[in-house]
């Protein structure tokens, strides 16, 4: 039994006196059992958000940009700030299932599957903002460099909003397949135990035939940790070249080299709190607490808050960069951000991310579900202010006074961005019930080290 | 309730006494000292709005409204919106003529007051009293803030004193940017971190705006209008800002007694809590201020921030120095107008043209008979800002290879230097040995706006010099 | 002394290796074994060959870095090379800075994608495809060996008890 030890100090990632059989009938179960009424509430509210907001999108593409509050100086502000939003949030999920599995960080087996299906799920609703953002989204298309009979007109390498087609196109391609080829055994599981044929034939096709052979494994496993190690550089360059949107602009308080990290930071900080928000009320609902502890919860806990108090130093990096840089435009562009008419968003901004995230210094409090659960939505509400801040302050107000204009926004900018919030939880609300939402295959595989029954047995 | 004041009538530059006020370019010509379009309006001092309790504000979107007032003498009385005007002398106001015609004129036409009432006998001023009413009026001004901030990169101005007396390097000074903590030159290559493209063979065009010579006419905003069938887009759009002038003239008012005072104030703030006051004081235009004009359009930068952002490529930089927009080629993504640091971009929000909601001169087979054929009207979506007039540039250069000779000096032209009264906008190829813009570059007074950033326009102004002694 | 398949359940992992170790010991040939989640030393137990994917994996990933370049090379300074910003596009090593991020992004792409590819294929998975596990119990809490009898059957059926198999069973080839 050595290969199973692992240290008592080390809390139990697997709690009560479970087997491998009970593993995989907890998992199947929020699969294998119809919804209940909170789900399908919730699923409705969901739908309606989601209809409303394609709707939204439709008028938008059908009569013009002109129904947003856009104007000749803030050319972006709700739709840049939702994309960046929830690219951001994407991250935490490639992080769990990537770079913990570099650092050989079991506690991430309970939550890397939802996880990464937040990734996906968040990555679709980004990806839908450089489209409809466009003045002539039909012609999308013309942004891969595909060869034509205009010359061949080809598109240009120098734009950052180039290297993002490349950087999200790969970032939600290979999120997919990782997320995809982790799930295989564990469609297997379901499929094999399926009753009604037609759920034999659905997750027949859906677990691609796996068989759960030692050989496959063995691929299986130097695949993971390739994805892994992929994945990772992928993280950092994604949300940095995200991050380049603005930091190769020449526009005061977006011109800075600090974006970089101070972006992936972020991304990771709202990542984990989108995350913490899904998990705190799926592991109730689904009953999963013994997979999703309050071990993990704070695990979670922690990482918000290195990554807010890394977001924060940067906050006040940026502030004395402008004030040691002597650049004029630099130094009002942030007299401007906390005095100016925006003030009331950089105080949030600040309030969200700097100031709460500190609270959880304090174990009591970060093992504590509501307060979690409310720090989650804080710390979300606050990064989406953050990119407000940076977008539109910046813009609205730049070199020339002239041109300087306000912003506000029209219900068809609040409906698009509420219909993502609603399509994204559609899409979590359906894979919470057709998919296995904890890698049961990578918890039995620590089931004996990291189980309570079997810890107890040893630190006897 | 104000008596005894004195009523200035006025006729705006752009529509005159009113006989073509059915024209929309001239409708959405900005007024060049209010910046206000599509309406007239009573300007009224700062001490009499506020003895009045008269506002002026913006709303959320940055949409200017403003107090309406009951303007009377013995024999009429109308209800007129307020402008609050820096400047204008306290125990009077100002009306314009030329608006309010009702007679024959559509729905959006139908703009303002008719002044004409208080034209009694002939004579402009008049004794009137102003009464507050309710109520609030929707302006469409497309210039939210009226002072430079003490900024100094914008428009350089000197007397006529130190025009005369001192050296280029006092009024004048080549911009300096620190490479590695050494204050070096921005026209240096050191300054370079790229190697240069060649433009001494060919045209190579250069646009000089004199600020000396410019009085703020705006006959080069229609001209450009005309010439590049930039639309019109109505009073609700220009009041979200989304004004479509390729070339705009910006006008400055001053928040000390002079823009030079402005300049000063703001260098010698020192310390966060004097920075923040006189900032904040810099936003305010005096009651007496010195103003100045400045057109701006496309700088034409050979380093241009919009090009290098757009993802499809659809604007790029010719070898004759002009930035193009391929309008058939831009998806509207619309970065390139957010990095461009003087925001002369515009985009096509709507459908402007053949559309009922915006019923001017492109929605009618009569208006469109006054659209230039040789420029394509762009769809909706499509950024678009000035090209420098390229239609023309290439039919002088075709005119020229027919006839087998060379281009003329004075031959190139753009439709706003050709507009321009004052000869104060010269155009021309700077390669061309004998041409007057070759002169005009390489004298004492050129400056570029915002050099210190990098972007090397291929638009120059001229250094303002003020007929006084000092200023 | 006819050599018969056998497959053999077991229901606990660490149980499964020792009685792997033990037949690969006795010389019999093991044909595959099923197993719920990976078995950590099962592989080198069954004498298998390590995985040559990662090898792979960095091939496509230098062909996508070479696709990048060759591609962006191609069409920003080959092509129809522009002057866009003023920024050189005379030589691909001059305007290199700003295609780091893409030639970076398909490297990762190229070897993502290839790799996993290569894995499907090589361990036969993609949609349609029928499970092979003879027991379904396989992905469930279960583990199973597919083996052959050896010389001796009752030897090796008894040296499997011993070892703590739950089921044993004859099959046909």
């Amino acid at each position: 039994m050595s290969s199973h030890y692992e240290a008592p100090v080390r809390k139990p990632l697997v709690l009560g006196d479970k087997s491998y059989g009970d593993i995989s009938n907890d998992i199947a179960r929020p699969v294998e059992t119809p919804p209940n009424t909170d789900w399908w509430i919730a699923f409705s509210i969901a739908m309606v958000a989601f209809l409303w907001g394609l709707g939204c999108m439709a008028y938008t593409i059908g009569t013009g940009i002109g129904t947003w509050g856009l104007n000749k100086t803030v050319g972006w502000a709700w739709d840049i700030t939702n994309f960046v939003w929830w690219v951001g949030i994407g991250h935490a999920g490639t992080l769990i299932s990537a770079v913990l599995l570099l650092f050989r960080q079991k506690w991430r087996m309970g939550i890397n599957r939802s996880a990464e299906a937040m990734t996906i799920f968040s990555v679709i609703q980004a990806g839908l903002f450089p489209i409809i953002h466009m003045g002539r989204p039909w012609l999308a298309y013309w942004l891969f460099p595909i060869p034509n009979q205009f010359g061949s007109l080809w598109v240009n390498f120098n734009s950052p909003l180039l290297w993002d087609v490349f950087a999200i196109s790969t970032y939600l391609t290979v999120s997919l397949v990782f997320w995809w080829t982790g799930l295989l055994p564990d469609f297997a599981m379901i499929r094999d135990r399926a009753v009604e044929p037609w759920r034999k034939k659905i997750y027949s096709l859906l677990s691609f035939g796996w068989s759960g052979r030692a050989k496959d494994w063995q691929r299986f496993e130097e695949v993971s940790l390739v994805l892994a190690g992929l994945a990772t550089p992928l993280v950092l360059s994604v949300h940095t070249i995200v991050s380049f949107d603005f930091a190769t602009s020449v526009i005061p308080g977006w011109h800075t080299t600090i974006f970089p990290p101070y972006f992936v930071a972020g991304a990771i900080f709202s990542g984990f709190a989108m995350v913490q928000t899904l998990l705190i009320i799926m592991r109730k609902v689904s009953r999963l607490e013994s997979y999703i502890t309050i071990q993990h919860i704070e695990m979670m806990n922690i990482v918000i808050m290195i990554t807010g108090s890394i977001v924060g130093c940067a906050y006040i990096t940026e502030l004395f960069i402008a004030w040691y840089s002597g650049v004029e435009y630099e130094q009002y562009a942030f007299l401007n951000r906390a005095t100016g008419p925006y003030w009331w968003a950089y105080f949030l901004m600040m309030s969200c991310n700097v100031v709460s995230p500190q609270i959880m210094w304090v174990k009591k409090i970060r093992t504590n579900i509501i307060v979690s659960f409310v720090i989650s939505i804080v710390v979300n509400v606050g990064m989406w202010f953050e990119r407000f801040v940076i977008i539109v302050t910046s813009l609205h107000r730049d070199y020339l006074p002239s041109s300087w204009t306000m912003f506000s926004p029209t219900f068809i900018d609040i409906g698009i961005f509420i219909g993502t919030i609603g399509f994204f939880f559609v899409l979590f609300l359906l894979y919470a019930r057709s998919f296995p939402v904890v890698a049961q295959a990578e918890i039995k595989s620590i089931l004996k080290s990291s189980g309570e029954n079997y810890k107890k047995l040893r630190d006897k | 309730m104000m008596s005894d004041l004195d009523l200035v009538l006025y006729t705006k530059t752009g529509l005159g006494d009113g006989q073509q006020s059915s024209n929309p370019w001239l409708q959405e010509f900005p007024d060049p000292i209010t910046r206000v379009t599509w309406d007239n309006y009573l300007t009224v001092s700062y001490e009499d709005a506020e003895r009045l309790g008269l506002e002026n504000y913006n709303v959320s979107n940055g949409a200017l409204n403003g107090s309406y007032v009951n303007l009377s003498n013995d024999n009429s009385t109308i209800k007129v919106p307020v402008i609050i005007q820096p400047g204008q002398t306290p125990g009077t106001v100002g009306l314009s003529l030329g608006y309010g015609k009702t007679q024959a004129m559509s729905e959006e036409m139908n703009v303002g007051v008719n002044a004409y009432r208080f034209y009694d006998d002939f004579k402009r001023v008049h004794k009137v009293t102003l009464t507050k009413v309710k109520g609030d009026h929707e302006f469409a001004c497309i210039q939210l803030h009226n002072t430079m901030m003490g900024r100094d990169e914008i428009i350089k101005e000197t007397s006529y004193e130190e025009f005369i007396e001192e050296d280029k390097s006092v009024w004048n000074p080549t911009v300096m940017v620190s490479k590695n903590h050494i204050e070096t030159k921005v026209t240096s290559k050191e300054v370079d971190i790229w190697r240069e493209f060649d433009r001494s063979t060919g045209h190579h065009f250069n646009l000089s705006i004199d600020l000396n010579k410019c009085n703020g006419c705006g006959a080069c905003v229609i001209a450009c209008h005309a010439e590049n069938n930039v639309p019109v887009v109505g009073k609700e759009e220009v009041r979200k800002s989304r004004d479509m002038h390729w070339i705009r003239i910006d006008r400055y008012y001053s928040s000390q007694d002079t823009i030079r005072g402005d300049v000063e104030a703001k260098d010698e703030a020192s310390g966060f809590r004097e920075y923040r006051a006189t900032q904040t004081k810099l936003e305010k235009a005096s009651a007496n201020p010195q103003v100045v004009f400045q057109p701006i359009s496309c700088m034409h930068c050979n380093h241009a921030p919009c090009e290098t952002v757009c993802p499809v490529a659809a604007t790029s930089h010719g070898r004759e120095g002009q930035n193009q927009m391929a309008y058939n080629r831009c998806v509207g993504t619309r970065y390139c107008a957010n990095n461009c640091p003087y925001k002369v971009r515009r985009f096509n929000w709507f459908q402007y043209s053949d559309n009922d909601e915006f019923d001017y001169n492109m929605n009618n087979d009569l208006g469109k008979m006054a659209i230039n054929p040789d420029v394509n009207v762009r769809s909706r979506g499509v950024m678009e800002k000035c090209s420098l007039c390229i239609q023309m540039t290439q039919k002088v250069k075709l005119d020229a290879k027919k006839e087998g000779r060379r281009v003329r000096d004075g031959e190139f032209k753009t439709a706003c230097s050709e507009s321009c009264d004052d000869n104060a906008m010269v155009f021309g190829d700077i390669n061309d040995r004998d041409s007057e813009i070759l002169k005009v570059k390489d004298g004492d007074r050129t400056y570029r706006v915002l050099e210190s950033i990098g972007t090397k326009p291929n638009v120059i102004y001229q250094v303002k010099i003020r007929n006084s002694k000092k200023i | 002394m006819s050599l018969k398949r056998l497959h053999v359940l077991f229901d606990d992992d660490d149980i499964l290796l020792d009685a792997v170790k033990e037949i690969v010991k006795s010389k019999i040939y093991i044909h595959e074994v099923y197993t719920p989640f990976p078995v950590h030393g099962l592989d080198k137990a069954m004498k298998l060959k390590p995985t040559k994917i990662s090898i792979t994996t960095f091939i496509y990933g230098c062909i996508g870095f070479t696709v990048s370049i060759l591609m962006m090379n191609y069409i920003m300074i080959v092509d129809w090379p522009q002057d866009i910003g003023g920024k050189p596009s005379f030589s691909y090593i001059e305007n290199m800075p700003a295609f780091v991020p893409i030639m970076f992004e398909l490297t990762v792409f190229f070897a993502a994608h290839l790799m996993v590819i290569t894995f499907y294929l090589r361990s036969k998975l993609w949609p349609f495809k029928e499970a092979e596990n003879p027991d379904p119990s396989t992905t469930d809490d279960k583990f199973l060996i597919d083996m052959d009898s050896g010389s001796n059957l009752s030897k090796t059926k008894s040296m499997l008890k011993k070892m703590g198999a739950i089921s044993i069973k004859e099959v046909k080839e």
